[in-house]
């Protein structure tokens, strides 16, 4: 266990050092503040459009650290051969992969608490700024600290999303590895839609390819709490809860998929 | 021989494999627990991000097309889904401007255009019923390509089944008949339509057309079900004859045993889907049922006056 | 006493061509030994195999067939690379830790812990020659100095077996020649050493036994002198001052004779030619000596003589 942390920490020193990720927490930061201006451009809806914003920078941006470090740490590693010195040291290939994954969950949560601090100063601000009589029109107070439910589930769909990553980085090359992830992030968004895809087609088997589909991929649909938290509607504890299991139950399919691939592979 | 790790070949991956299988397994049972209690948040005033074809046709950076493809998939998943949906949360309110993104973001979008069209008015609970809107649509439609028949066809129609005025109706028929490679059946179906107004035989003739002439199955089986529609009203008219005979000559009205002894009947008929008819105990009278796909009728255009302009 | 290295019919073979893929061999039945504190060389052009043999030793590769051990244990055992050091060809590191970061990240690994960490990275910094730049990060590194990080790392857990994937390249002279000292220190230490390179000189100055591959196979090994018979092939002779005279007789003893800048020449002489008498018939001319040396079969002529015999291979390379 001991070497799985200290690959862990090696991975977090080395993203938190690239330069990479902070200009993208920068852009994530500039684009809440932003959503503040933008906010003065519409009538009425502007807190609504500051949660909207931020919690939607969050999320992308997120997304983005995730795929690109999660890429780059496993396949270019691969790729310019620093693997070779590391595995001939005393390590499992499972342990590489395990610590390699939790530097880089680390390395993200970081970023988006960097990230959701900005978002609760603008949110503050607002707070302070607007008159009470504004205030009591609103579904929710400013700084509301039920959108940490949104945050923490952002947090946990993004762990997902790296597990994907590293997933397919044991066996791809950095670009398709990010290209997949990308299309599997996307295909997880609209997955709730195969759900009821008897819905929309007639044929039956086309509908049970869809049903497993829909329980198969990840599932990143129930993550999305975005709505409710901004309109202040009820998130249930049951929800998040089984949300959050499933989280850790597919991040450890995808563990352990990447650790039988990754042991058996050659390094040529 | 020494096991594989002595040779030094590469280790099986049996058990990874398993525990694999074990946890996309465990996954599965976790979803299907918490779907029990989890629906896609849809909030009650739902919102398009987007209401500006033009201003998305900007910024789709000449992806217009396909994104009108991407909206055109999201109007129809909307329908569908809106259709399923309880009554209590039933509503159609973002299918007009879903519509109007689509076709501005692509104006030679046929189809969305005219099963756009068809989709908004259908009566509520199974659409809308907002011909006005479906006429709109369709003009739009008719703006970006004056040539299309099919557009006036189409409002003929709406004017038609929907508004049941038959004048108006007939006037686009008969307009759509004079475009270039209109079908020669226009001008024939106008002057029967003018003068006899929304009989049975006309609507049967409408439908027929629509259905021989659409190549997509969802529009064919639109127009097969009005067609059994058509054709369930035929035989419930002549039932009620029958039921109206046994209440005068009973002073009540029948039993759905009684009605099919009256009619000389060998079982209980069914209509043209396979469902049994209903009879109303109260009042005798015959109509299908509601578990039938052909429920509700169709207003009858003949006994219902033109609709008031 | 077991031998450090051992492989028996080690094996290897690569899937080649996308639609159809075919079995490239990369190594074939190579089957050696390596003694407890030997320094071993694995010679041979690019593409014969030599790295594959490395990877496969470090289980970075699967074999196909055939067994390999180390220090008496298979090397699936993730134990004993708590012995063994490895530089991998072409190193590269994180770019964003320096080198002292990386090599105390590889110390822990090793178990290291406590002020055990900081003595083992500044001592095996010290012996890779890194001075003050081991605070700098490795992305400012020149390939030379990568190298000497490659070096230093594979070197921190004091290990009784080093394996090193062509050692010297990358490097000047000067650094060449520290690495040449610096594998014959570890000799002195019991060490054992496993090498590959495609340079010969290396071999020649530092390894005890050596095994020389071509295409996947190995042709030879043994001791380079038995491999070597060091037989004398000629002198080559440099002079200046020439007269006419003494050029006419030059071209008569020698099997060449090239002339070379400030009225130099180089003189080819056969075996048979008795130097020390020639020198003294032409000093009495008043021609000048340069230099004199034997020229020896090399284990540059060797290989090439036996890379030429080797049969070419069918199918096509990677």
């Amino acid at each position: 266990m001991r070497a799985v942390f200290l690959v862990a920490g090696a991975v977090f020193k080395e993203s938190v050092r690239d330069r990479v990720p902070y200009g993208m927490v920068m852009f994530a930061v500039l684009m809440i503040a932003a959503s503040y201006l933008i906010s003065q451009l519409t009538a009425g809806q502007d807190l609504k459009i500051i949660k909207d914003l931020g919690l939607a920078a969050l999320s992308i941006f997120g997304l983005l650290i995730a795929v690109f470090i999660g890429i780059g740490l496993v396949s270019k590693e691969v790729e310019k051969k620093s693997v070779f010195g590391l595995l001939a040291k005393p390590v499992t290939r499972a342990q590489f992969i395990l610590g390699k994954y939790l530097g880089l969950v680390l390395t993200l949560a970081v970023n988006l608490v960097v990230m959701t601090v900005a978002f609760y100063l603008v949110l503050f601000y607002m707070d302070m700024t607007m008159p009470a009589m504004v205030k009591a029109g609103w579904p929710a107070p400013a700084p509301d600290p039920r959108l940490l439910i949104a945050i923490g589930l952002i947090v946990a769909e993004l762990a997902l999303v790296t597990a994907v990553a590293l997933f397919f980085s044991t066996f791809s090359s950095p670009l398709l590895s990010a290209l997949l992830t990308l299309g599997l992030w996307v295909a997880g968004h609209f997955n709730s839609d195969l759900r009821r895809f008897e819905n929309v087609v007639d044929v039956p088997a086309a509908a049970w390819v869809a049903r497993g589909l829909y329980y198969v991929l990840p599932n990143l649909a129930p993550f999305n709490v975005k709505a409710e938290v901004v309109y202040g509607m009820p998130v249930s504890a049951t929800h998040v809860g089984y949300t959050l299991l499933y989280a850790l139950v597919y991040i450890s399919v995808l563990l352990t998929a990447a650790t039988a691939i990754f042991r058996r592979r050659d390094f040529k | 021989m020494p096991p594989a790790i002595e040779s030094g070949l590469r280790p099986s991956n049996r058990w990874l494999h398993a525990a694999t299988a074990g946890l996309l397994a465990l996954s599965i049972g976790v979803q299907v627990a918490r779907d029990l209690g989890w629906q896609p948040y849809q909030p009650t005033t739902p919102v398009l991000w987007f209401q500006s074809g033009a201003l998305l046709k900007k910024i789709s950076l000449g992806f217009d097309n396909l994104l009108a493809d991407i909206y055109w998939m999201r109007a129809v998943v909307y329908y569908g889904s809106q259709r399923r949906a309880d009554e209590s949360d039933r509503n159609f309110d973002l299918l007009d401007p879903l519509l109007t993104l689509v076709t501005t973001l692509d104006p030679q979008f046929k189809v969305a255009y005219r099963f756009g069209a068809i989709f908004l008015t259908e009566a509520y609970p199974s659409g809308p019923g907002r011909p006005d809107r479906a006429i709109a649509l369709l003009e739009r439609g008719l703006a970006a390509n004056p040539n299309g028949w099919e557009y006036l066809h189409d409002i003929g129609f709406v004017h038609y089944w929907w508004l049941h005025d038959y004048r108006l109706a007939a006037e686009w028929f008969e307009k759509a008949g004079q475009l270039p490679r209109a079908p020669e059946w226009l001008a024939p179906l106008a002057a029967s339509t003018l003068a006899q107004g929304g009989d049975r035989q006309s609507s049967r003739f409408l439908w027929r057309q629509l259905f021989e002439s659409s190549d997509a199955d969802w529009l064919k089986r639109n127009a097969q079900r009005s067609l059994f529609q058509l054709d369930a009203m035929d035989v419930i008219d002549q039932l009620n004859l029958v039921s109206q005979r046994f209440t005068r000559r009973e002073g009540r009205p029948p039993t759905g045993r009684e009605l099919i002894l009256e009619a000389g009947l060998r079982g209980a008929p069914l209509d043209p889907t396979g469902v049994p008819y209903v009879t109303d105990p109260a009042t005798g009278r015959v109509t299908v049922s509601k578990k039938s796909v052909l429920w509700p009728l169709p207003t009858e255009p003949a006994v219902q006056p033109p609709a008031p302009k | 006493m077991t031998a450090a290295i051992e492989t028996e019919n080690l094996t290897k073979d690569f899937p080649v061509g996308f639609w159809r893929p075919r079995p490239y061999r990369a190594l074939d039945n190579l089957t050696l030994q390596v003694e407890a504190g030997e320094v071993f060389g694995l010679l041979g052009p690019n593409g014969a195999g030599k790295s594959t043999t490395l990877k496969l030793l470090m289980q970075l590769l699967y074999p196909t067939r055939g067994t390999a051990r180390i220090l008496g244990r298979p090397v699936g055992d993730v134990s004993v690379r708590q012995r063994l050091g490895f530089l991998a060809e072409n190193p590269y590191y994180y770019d964003y830790l320096t080198a002292e970061e990386l090599l105390s990240y590889f110390a822990k690994l090793f178990g290291y812990r406590g002020d055990d960490v900081p003595t083992r990275v500044t001592r095996v910094l010290d012996e890779a020659g890194l001075g003050a730049e081991r605070r700098m990060r490795l992305r400012q590194f020149s390939k030379g100095m990568l190298q000497r990080v490659a070096l230093a790392q594979a070197l921190i857990n004091d290990p009784e077996v080093v394996f090193l994937d062509e050692p010297m390249s990358g490097l000047d002279p000067l650094g060449r020649k520290q690495v040449r000292d610096l594998i014959l220190r570890l000799r002195a230490r019991g060490c054992t050493v496993f090498f590959c390179s495609h340079i010969l000189s290396d071999a020649e100055a530092l390894c005890s036994r050596v095994a020389i591959m071509a295409q996947g196979k190995m042709v030879a090994s043994g001791k380079l002198v038995e491999i070597l018979a060091f037989e004398l092939k000629g002198w080559e002779l440099v002079v200046a001052n020439v007269t006419g005279e003494a050029r006419a007789e030059l071209d008569k003893r020698a099997r060449q004779v090239t002339p070379l800048a400030d009225g130099r020449f180089m003189v080819d002489l056969p075996p048979t030619a008795d130097p020390a008498r020639l020198m003294h018939e032409l000093s009495g001319r008043g021609i000048e000596l340069v230099s004199l040396n034997p020229v020896r079969d090399t284990l540059e002529d060797y290989f090439v003589q036996t890379v030429a015999a080797a049969a070419p291979r069918q199918t096509g390379g990677v």
